[in-house]
């Protein structure tokens, strides 16, 4: 089991640690004649809010997906905090610190916000029949403390005076901003984000922007997978550009977006061979 | 002990008896092919074949070819209702696989006991005598039956095939099987091709039985206990969407239940089915040769899209 | 008529912790068993023949047969879920299908004529009324027990799981392990009352365990409502007494049998169709899973009554 510490906070406001948070190197992997991930190579360190950009198909929630573990990756190495984590099953990853966000919100429908929040936690005590019977004293007491967090977070997200109504009853933006939040609740040191945006109306919008600015602010490794260009231009530090699951650019957001070559490979109108790879900017 | 001639005898008994399974297989492998269903509810699908056979023959002493069709025209019925009735409503409710195998168990078992109620417990055969004239080939006993069988399940096989590559009908169930939302997109009818495909499988399902029970009598449990357990592992090793290698399987398996007489006392037998589930569940859970378009399958996909499922 | 109606509660209160253990698998868990009358077997056949041919006491025996039912319980659900929840229906049923053949075909157990000479669990005149005391104790030690679990913490990382495995899965918690243990403890709650049941009935049959004993415990759940406390408890007193009404017509048991089938399935498919939820079954529902009682959103809304 790998036990990874709490990231600390980070001394040098949102400036990359000298370790990597997230590491990711030489990531491969194929569904038949899909290629999803081709000797990916991407390095995320705490503090940053990173943008994964890129059309349709190119590989962004794979990538996601081969992080977190719902995909198992044919070849390739994923680190947290320099821990390798690749040959961990997908909730061993979570309990590493890694947590995720789905394109879909995926709450749970028959759980209150603030059940939906709590069960989020990292150590969820409650979760085995051996700490419910055996060990009544460390799941009160985790309780208190995870109660005290969710309640935190459930300001940030504006969502207190929903704490007790189901999460079914929730609008879409709503939920996402749930699911977020349940993502926080891990606490861990890498947050992974897919298209928090989407199908979210106006006020959402600034919510969500806070909070991963916050959450960056505090030394996390944030990565966005997100379509909408200006919220990646407004939010992150920098971009990495994705197609057919290669990294194709990888800088400054407003270097990336002026690439001609990029908004090409966008709307498809060059092939692709004529285009030469262009290599890390930072 | 172990005698060529004994060998090629089993060899053969093994080859006539898989002509069944390998009906059963093609058939459970379709439909969890194109409807994407677990059809626990073919042993239903059986009784209603092999009983209306009896009823016609047995019972009312029809001639054979009035029972063939009452019998194709009963089990064509039923998988049609069973998929209009059942599944689709299911389908249309986003009911979780929980619902599906819990219809289609109870389905089974409800026919298991409407058969028990109205039959009996008893073994009974489709025929008073199972006995058909024998041919000695070299040292091998062969019975005309068994080679009709095995003709007759060989020209179904052959024309399912060319039904599934060459027809427009075979091709839509293809396009469904692999994407249903778009397949109709493209103006393909999808419940038309679910009907189709659960219709297809009781017209196999219906030979199959046709072919058990003129060699042997049965009772109304063995179609859950013994034969579904056959195809979904014979489904399993092939693996999920690939009906003629399902078929191919379940050959290897009849042939592999034969041979085993030689190791195994034959009230035994029928335990190296229960084992091979076990085995199959560890060592093949994704089919034995691993189909790198089905793996793409595996990707795991949202539960909860858009709206919620219900029960 | 003392004896008649001492013997159905009996029957009844074993087949509400039977019901109760049930929906822990399916209602809670998820998972479609056809297994669970093999884990009652299991614990029946192991404590009667513990007690009788071991000389073990008869409560360790009955312990004994509850634990060597949860140990087995592993040899299903580990191999069956490592995958997928979808080989659990195949699986049990191979798995019941054998054990019940190997009871059916082996000397020790008594082969197809049944284990006989069990020693009772009570001696004397009331042995009867003490018996069935000892079961009303488990039963609804079991049902507190159950209500207990599923409206803590426990109960809302199962009705999470039940929404959405893979988000849950994401958080950190494995749906996988989960199942098997809620499993575990469901089949050894089943291998408990096994022993119950043979110490006071005192003869046992493989036939009592086969796939008929699967319906009627689906048919219990089904109609009591999945996922409730209470649910199964109402299935299990229904359908016990539900073929007592029709002892009435007097058809002979081979017809009798089948009958309680058909029953039984009709029963299930009509609920399936009209009211999935079962008699107390949540009204309000999400994923296919009635909201979690546990919650203090579900006494704010349903007013404190707890299904």
């Amino acid at each position: 089991m790998v036990r990874l510490s709490r990231r600390a906070p980070c001394k040098w406001g949102r400036k990359a640690l000298n370790r990597p948070t997230l590491e990711i190197s030489g990531l491969c992997k194929r569904f038949g004649g899909i290629v999803v991930a081709d000797h990916l190579n991407l390095v995320i360190g705490g503090g940053e809010i990173v943008g994964l950009i890129g059309p349709n198909g190119a590989g962004k929630t794979s990538v996601f997906n081969l992080i977190t573990g719902f995909v198992s990756a044919d070849a390739g190495a994923i680190s947290i905090n320099e821990q390798r984590i690749d040959r961990l099953p997908a909730h061993a990853r979570a309990r590493a610190g890694v947590a995720r966000t789905w394109q879909n919100a995926r709450i749970f429908t028959s759980l209150s916000v603030f059940d939906n929040l709590l069960i989020g936690a990292r150590d969820y005590p409650g979760a085995t029949l051996f700490n419910n019977i055996f060990r009544r004293g460390a799941l009160l007491q985790a309780r208190a403390t995870q109660g005290d967090r969710a309640e935190q977070i459930l300001k940030r997200i504006h969502l207190t005076d929903k704490a007790e109504v189901f999460a079914s009853e929730l609008s879409f933006g709503q939920q996402k901003l749930l699911a977020i939040g349940r993502a926080l609740m891990n606490n861990g040191p890498c947050l992974l984000l897919d298209e928090p945006m989407a199908g979210v109306a106006g006020h959402i919008h600034e919510t969500i922007g806070e909070v991963i600015r916050a959450e960056a602010a505090a030394g996390t490794a944030v990565c966005l997978v997100e379509h909408n260009v200006g919220f990646v231009r407004e939010l992150c530090h920098r971009g990495v550009f994705m197609f057919a699951g290669k990294v194709m650019a990888d800088g400054p957001v407003d270097q990336l977006l002026e690439d001609p070559r990029l908004t090409e490979l966008y709307f498809g109108t060059k092939p692709v061979k004529d285009l030469p790879l262009v290599g890390v900017l930072t | 002990m172990l005698s060529a001639p004994i060998l090629l005898q089993l060899l053969w008994t093994g080859l006539a008896m898989s002509s069944a399974y390998c009906l059963f297989a093609v058939a459970f492998a379709l439909v969890l092919k194109v409807n994407q269903v677990w059809n626990f509810a073919q042993p239903a699908l059986f009784i209603a074949a092999y009983y209306s056979m009896y009823a016609a023959w047995q019972g009312a002493g029809l001639p054979t070819w009035v029972g063939l069709a009452l019998s194709l025209a009963v089990t064509v019925f039923l998988a049609a209702l069973l998929e209009w009735y059942g599944f689709r409503v299911f389908r249309n409710r986003r009911s979780a696989s929980l619902t599906f195998f819990i219809f289609t168990m109870v389905v089974s078992q409800l026919a298991v006991s409407l058969a028990e109620l109205f039959v009996g417990t008893d073994a009974r055969a489709l025929q008073s005598s199972v006995m058909s004239p024998i041919h000695l080939v070299g040292v091998v006993a062969i019975s005309e039956w068994d080679l009709l069988a095995l003709a007759t399940t060989a020209v179904l096989m052959l024309a399912l095939w060319l039904l599934m590559s060459f027809t427009r009908f075979g091709k839509q169930m293809t396009a469904v099987a692999d994407n249903p939302e778009l397949a109709a997109l493209y103006g393909i009818n999808v419940s038309r091709c679910y009907l189709h495909s659960m219709m297809l499988a009781a017209l196999l399902v219906m030979a199959g039985a046709y072919f058990i029970g003129t060699k042997a009598a049965i009772v109304p449990s063995s179609p859950l206990n013994q034969f579904l357990i056959f195809a979904v592992i014979a489904a399993l090793i092939a693996g999920i969407g690939r009906v003629f290698a399902a078929g191919v399987a379940a050959v290897a398996l009849s042939l592999f239940q034969a041979f085993s007489i030689l190791v195994i006392p034959s009230r035994w037998q029928i335990m190296l089915v229960y084992i091979l589930i076990f085995v199959c569940i560890l060592l093949f859970p994704q089919g034995v040769r691993r189909n790198p378009r089905r793996l793409a399958a595996v990707e795991p996909a949202p539960v909860s899209q858009t709206s919620v499922p219900q029960p | 008529m003392i004896e008649y109606l001492s013997v159905l509660a009996a029957m009844a209160l074993i087949n509400v912790v039977l019901a109760v253990s049930f929906n822990l698998v399916l209602g809670y868990g998820g998972l479609v068993s056809i297994a669970h009358p093999i884990f009652f077997a299991l614990g029946a056949y192991a404590s009667g023949l513990l007690a009788r041919d071991l000389g073990m006491p008869v409560p360790l025996a009955i312990l004994a047969g509850g634990a060597i039912a949860m140990i087995s319980s592993f040899a299903l659900s580990v191999p069956a879920l490592r995958v997928s929840g979808d080989y659990m229906v195949i699986t049990s049923l191979g798995f019941q299908l054998a054990l019940v053949h190997i009871i059916t075909n082996v000397e020790f157990t008594g082969a197809a004529g049944g284990l006989t000479g069990i020693p009772s669990a009570f001696e004397g005149p009331i042995r009867g009324q003490l018996g069935l005391f000892a079961i009303a104790v488990f039963a609804i030690a079991c049902v507190a027990i159950v209500r207990w679990l599923m409206h803590g913490p426990y109960g809302r990382a199962v009705t999470a799981m039940r929404n959405d495995e893979q988000a849950l899965e994401s958080l950190g918690r494995s749906p996988m392990a989960i199942k098997v243990m809620l499993f575990a403890m469901a089949c050894g709650m089943a291998g408990v009352v096994g022993g119950f049941y043979a110490h006071h009935f005192l003869y046992l049959t493989p036939e009592q365990f086969g796939t008929f004993a699967s319906t009627a415990l689906l048919t219990m759940v089904v109609v009591g409502g999945a996922a409730t406390t209470w649910g199964p408890v109402l299935g299990a007193i229904l359908i016990t007494l539900l073929p007592e009404a029709i002892r009435f017509l007097d058809m002979p048991i081979s017809v009798m049998a089948p009958a309680q089938g058909v029953m039984f399935s009709v029963l299930v498919l009509i609920f399936m169709y009209l009211r999935p939820q079962g008699l107390l079954g949540g009204a309000r529902a999400g994923g296919g899973v009635s909201s979690w009682y546990g919650s203090r959103a579900e006494r704010r809304v349903n007013g404190g009554v707890k299904p």
